[in-house]
């Protein structure tokens, strides 16, 4: 059982990275972009101004869920991929 | 697109808040931790506005050049869980948000020989910032126009600003539209679309619109068929 923290080999913290899937909902982003502000290095926006997401690695878990909290539109779904549950938007 | 800064996590403190009329209410905001905040016109804050993780995002209406503080506008109708929270803080009560967010801002590239703004509502929020940044601190000479498209003349605030600027800097236009105008309502009346449709649209302007997806999608075809290029207008919607 982990709380999200990964150490590296020497012990030190390092920021957990794929436990987390994201995807878009392209019929509801609006091209805000804070996903591509706040996760750059797993967002963008395509030719059509529709983010997009580039690698899953790009970013650690903790920021791919803020960006995803912080779309406008609820447009990023986040998938915990050890339990298959999404994470984001919250199932009421 | 000038180079943006990437967001930072910031605390800060209501300072103010002022109810204009049941359309529109103004919350300022002071920073805390850290003190400043650089950002440029048209851009917005998240801010979370519960535990589990809900946020919310606002354009910041208040000049680039007040860096201690900044300015919201919203329109409290929706009364979605946003708008709640903000109406629940209390002076010095304090908030979290990411800032600064958002690439609707104005082009740099040196293309655009004018600039339109396009607004219903509570879209008019970037522009003041945008208008602001762009006659006081840039002292840009462009031909600079807003179009704001309202319901009633009552829900219009700013106006004495805006009629301000327009008589400080000549290069200024300030067009109100009214679409359940009285008739006596002197100026334009009806949607934006009829008011810019007797307006010269320059094909080399810069066209930003900020509203209504409606408002925004039929402002787009009607500049198009003036033959505007697509690169020429840029869209932020409200929802």
């Amino acid at each position: 059982m982990t709380d999200g923290v990964v150490r590296d080999q020497n012990g030190n913290l390092s920021k957990q990275i794929g436990k987390y899937k994201v995807s878009v909902i392209r019929e509801k982003c609006i091209a805000a972009a804070s996903c591509v502000a706040i996760a750059p290095g797993v967002f963008k926006l395509d030719e059509e101004q529709i983010a997009t997401v580039i690698s899953q690695d790009g970013n650690d878990d903790e920021t791919k869920l803020l960006a995803a909290q912080s779309c406008p539109t609820a447009a990023i779904v986040v998938i915990d991929t050890t339990t298959g549950k999404q994470v984001w938007p919250l199932i009421e | 697109m000038p180079t943006l800064l990437p967001p930072k996590q910031y605390t800060a403190k209501l300072a103010d808040k002022t109810v204009y009329n049941p359309k529109f209410e103004r919350y300022s905001f002071e920073l805390t931790e850290p003190n400043k905040l650089e950002f440029t016109a048209g851009q917005y804050v998240s801010m979370a506005i519960t535990n589990e993780g809900h946020r919310r995002s606002w354009s910041i209406a208040s000049s680039p050049e007040v860096d201690h503080g900044f300015e919201l506008l919203i329109d409290p109708k929706p009364m979605g869980i946003g708008t709640k929270y903000l109406q629940n803080l209390k002076l010095g009560d304090e908030v979290k948000l990411l800032a600064p967010l958002g690439q609707f801002v104005i082009d740099d590239s040196g293309v655009e020989q004018a600039i339109v703004f396009v607004a219903t509502g509570v879209g008019v929020t970037p522009f003041r910032a945008m208008i602001l940044d762009l006659l006081q601190l840039k002292n840009d000479k462009r031909e600079i126009t807003l179009h704001w498209g309202l319901r009633h003349v009552e829900e219009m605030i700013w106006q004495d600003e805006f009629q301000e600027l327009a008589q400080n800097y000549k290069n200024f236009h300030f067009h109100p539209v009214i679409s359940k105008a009285s008739p006596e309502w002197p100026l334009c009346r009806g949607r934006v679309t009829d008011c810019l449709s007797i307006h010269e649209l320059p094909a080399n302007a810069g066209y930003y619109l900020c509203g209504r997806e409606t408002m925004i999608e039929d402002v787009t075809n009607l500049l198009t068929t003036k033959s505007v290029a697509r690169e020429r207008i840029h869209r932020e919607k409200f929802y």
